[in-house]
């Protein structure tokens, strides 16, 4: 497993280091962090040669690294990288392409004032162009131990099945509960919706665990829940939230091909979600499945 | 897991070579190489800018001055390449001078070439300022709207926000894309092109304001009447052909290494003669170089030619002459900016100023201390220089020309010693590494001890004067002898770099 960060050496950077090894460490992935440094052009610099720039350019880089590389605790093999292209985000997709990577793992924004999440510019760019599941790390995380538990956003339309598949292998590859959410954004009393939407996801749950191998166990262990709020910001803020959680969510069917779209729920969940959350492209199937953890330190019972 | 680690920090240097393989490399061919060389002479900006005091020194034979100011300055850019082939530093001339002289001249090389990039974003910023006024007035049929630029607090605030928003687009390390610059080269060529068709058919037609025959003795350089007028013209069309050296330094990012740079240099300055010699003739014939009116000889003319000129010339189309001059002034104000934040880093980088020059953004990678610095010189600069001054444009082109002077002359001395021990091994090392830039830098130092010389007279350039000593004498010394004061400050609070510990001398 590989798990690639793209990295900057200012706090959206350190949100990324985090979240990378707390997933990291409940699978035994390696860390490979990429640092994006701008292509230097011979357009647009007047009067400046731009060879000895790239070299204190890639110097810089290889400091920002090194320090980059000490956030990393020794018992998560990491390796950095440095890229340079025009744009970050087709930069990191590219890397992950290239070195296989199962994840590609970015902090959403540096500061987001008022909410948790605001998303940057470059997170906005990889949410719609990768083909790599994106995990976001929300403002100021710290936390860098292995995830207690994983949750699914379950929507209703065509794909959730897939969705659940990889949520129900992530959890069973890392031994932690799943928990199923549905979020409602629905005017106070509508109980048969939400009686609705708690049956479907019931019998997709149901549905999903004997195709997946791991997953008879695990159906016992898997929470069902319906959030309701007048909004969807409401309903996420409606449900509890351990601090080692991760949100999955689907991209959106506007995705084109195996990529990811980020749809307007999604967006709105991403705002109020005090979590991470792990954007899987549509169609992504989950590679490795049922490899349960070797070299982690995190003490996670043995399937 | 200590040795991933190890294994981690060792496989930095491949990646480090992995990333310089994974430039675009050979990604520009003959044509985007000149426009990336008329873009840095920025030649509607150049002209406007330069036109003026150049009538102004030398009357009619402005063409000659065009044509001769060429030559020290090819001199000098094969002094240059050859530089920039050996040590590739993002410190250009401060580096090689230092690496050639030792710390104290390459420190007020580089000096020098900070000074001349901030003189021009001041200038820059100012040009795009006026045009854009002039542009309001013509878009809303409102001559008045035009002199608003006259209205000097209104002026400076608008020209410092200007050269904030050039800074700002600087640091978030946003640069001009290659299809803007192709379409701005474009643009200003054909808008040009127009100006000096629509003079001479004016001349043709009766209607010209002054029609003045062309006559060879334009071409005759020593026909100007001074030594002190030729040094001042030829320090003043240095400025015009700043920035063409750049096509002769690209070399890896070009589709054929070995011949591209040359023919991009070549063709980058047949296409800038003949369009300074068609604007400088169709200038001349249409307004000649009287001091009354649309004159070329006018005082009140001489900051900004296009602004007064093309109105009678082109009449309702003078409205793209202003669209051209603001887009391509503003396109360079921007990408200028990125030579002064360079230089500062480099230097900051080598320890010859504090460390926080040396600073890169983490988050958008470009220098970040340095590019801020540059801008509050530049706003500094124009404030200094608009109020104390009656013309502030062309008092600052001169010194500007000056300030060129000095840096290219020491950048080729230092090709020269550098050089020194090769100099004579072969024909071709004699004329590039020895001949061609002492040459060069002979005469451009010369120019500048000169001109400086000149320029203590009170009626030098605009006419300014500061306790009867020339404004512009006050603006070029004042901005070396800053130079010498920082530099001593900097060698008592951090000695490192002035005891030759960080660049040494020779290879």
């Amino acid at each position: 497993m590989r798990y690639v960060v793209g990295y900057s050496a200012n706090a959206r950077g350190h949100d990324a280091v985090n979240l990378a090894v707390s997933l990291a460490r409940g699978r035994g992935a390696s860390l490979d962090l990429v640092l994006v440094v701008p292509e230097v052009q011979q357009f647009g610099a007047a009067h400046a040669p731009k060879a000895g720039f790239e070299n204190l350019l890639n110097e810089q880089a290889r400091q920002w690294l090194d320090e980059a590389l000490a956030l990393v605790p020794a018992d998560v093999p990491a390796q950095a990288h440095i890229r340079s292209g025009d744009s970050d985000a087709h930069a990191l997709i590219e890397a992950a392409e290239e070195l296989g990577a199962d994840v590609l793992v970015i902090g959403a924004t540096s500061s987001g004032l008022f909410k948790r999440f605001t998303i940057g510019s470059v997170a906005s760019a990889l949410l719609h162009a990768s083909t790599v599941p994106v995990a976001l790390a929300p403002h100021g995380y710290y936390r860098q131990e292995a995830l207690t538990r994983i949750s699914c956003g379950l929507g209703t339309r065509a794909g959730a099945e897939k969705l659940l598949d990889f949520a129900i292998g992530m959890a069973a590859n890392r031994a932690v509960p799943l928990r199923v959410v549905s979020l409602l954004a629905l005017d106070g009393g509508d109980s048969t919706a939400a009686t609705a939407a708690r049956e479907y996801a019931e019998k997709t749950v149901a549905a999903a665990a004997p195709v997946s191998p791991s997953g008879v166990q695990l159906a016992a262990k898997t929470e069902v829940v319906v959030a309701q709020g007048r909004s969807i910001e409401e309903a996420v803020d409606g449900l509890d939230w351990e601090d080692g959680e991760v949100l999955v969510i689907g991209s959106s069917r506007l995705a084109q091909g195996r990529s990811i779209f980020l749809g307007s729920t999604a967006s709105r969940i991403l705002r109020a979600l005090p979590v991470p959350m792990l954007v899987v492209p549509s169609g992504y199937e989950l590679k490795h499945q049922n490899h349960p953890t070797s070299n982690d330190t995190s003490g996670e019972a043995p399937q | 897991m200590s040795t991933e680690h190890a294994a981690a920090k060792a496989s930095h240097d491949t990646h480090a070579g992995l990333s310089a393989k994974g430039l675009k490399a050979g990604s520009v061919g003959l044509i985007g190489a000149v426009v990336i060389g008329v873009s840095c002479i920025a030649p509607a900006y150049t002209l406007t800018a330069a036109l003026g005091p150049t009538v102004a020194e030398v009357g009619v034979q402005l063409p000659a001055i065009f044509l001769v100011g060429f030559i020290p300055m090819l001199l000098v850019a094969f002094g240059y390449r050859e530089l920039n082939n050996a040590m590739p530093d993002a410190g250009t001339s401060f580096t090689w001078a230092s690496r050639a002289f030792g710390p104290w001249i390459g420190w007020m090389g580089g000096w020098g070439l900070i000074a001349a990039t901030i003189i021009v974003l001041s200038n820059l910023a100012a040009v795009a300022v006026d045009f854009f006024y002039l542009m309001l007035a013509q878009l809303f049929g409102n001559p008045e709207l035009a002199d608003l630029t006259l209205n000097l607090p209104l002026n400076i605030a608008t020209t410092l926000v200007f050269i904030a928003l050039a800074c700002w687009i600087s640091y978030r390390g946003m640069e001009t894309t290659k299809g803007v610059q192709y379409v701005l080269v474009a643009f200003q060529l054909f808008v040009l092109g127009w100006f000096a068709v629509a003079a001479f058919s004016h001349v043709a037609n009766g209607t010209a304001f002054d029609a003045t025959a062309i006559s060879p003795e334009w071409f005759n350089p020593f026909a100007v009447e001074s030594f002190s007028a030729f040094a001042a013209g030829v320090s003043l069309s240095i400025f015009i052909y700043w920035g063409w050296d750049v096509t002769l330094t690209m070399n890896e990012e070009t589709r054929n290494p070995e011949k591209t740079p040359g023919r991009a240099a070549t063709v980058t300055v047949l296409v800038i003669v003949i369009i300074y010699m068609t604007v400088a003739l169709a200038t001349l014939s249409y307004a000649g170089i009287g001091q009354e009116g649309l004159g070329a000889g006018n005082p009140e003319n001489q900051g900004s030619i296009f602004a007064v000129l093309a109105g009678p010339v082109m009449g309702p189309f003078a409205i793209l002459m202003s669209l051209s001059i603001l887009s391509s002034s503003a396109a360079s104000l921007q990408s200028t900016f990125v030579s002064p934040a360079r230089t500062l880093l480099a230097m900051g980088h080598y320890k010859a100023l504090p460390t926080k020059f040396g600073r890169i953004s983490p988050t958008f990678k470009s220098p970040s201390y340095a590019t801020i610095a540059a801008a509050i010189a530049a706003a500094g600069f124009y404030v200094i220089t608009r109020t104390t001054s009656e013309n502030a444009l062309w008092d600052t082109i001169t010194a500007l020309g000056m300030m060129i002077c000095f840096y290219y002359g020491i950048t080729a001395l230092a090709c020269v010693w550098f050089f020194r021990s090769e100099a004579f091994s072969g024909a071709q090392a004699f004329f590039f590494k020895f001949l061609a830039p002492l040459l060069g830098g002979v005469i451009l130092l010369v120019m500048f001890v000169k001109t400086a010389y000149d320029s203590m007279d009170p009626a030098y350039g605009s006419g300014s004067s500061v306790g009867g000593i020339g404004l512009v004498f006050i603006l070029g010394m004042g901005v070396i002898l800053l130079g010498v004061v920082l530099m001593l400050v900097m060698a008592k609070i951090r000695p490192e770099f002035f005891k030759g510990k960080v660049l040494p001398t020779g290879y």
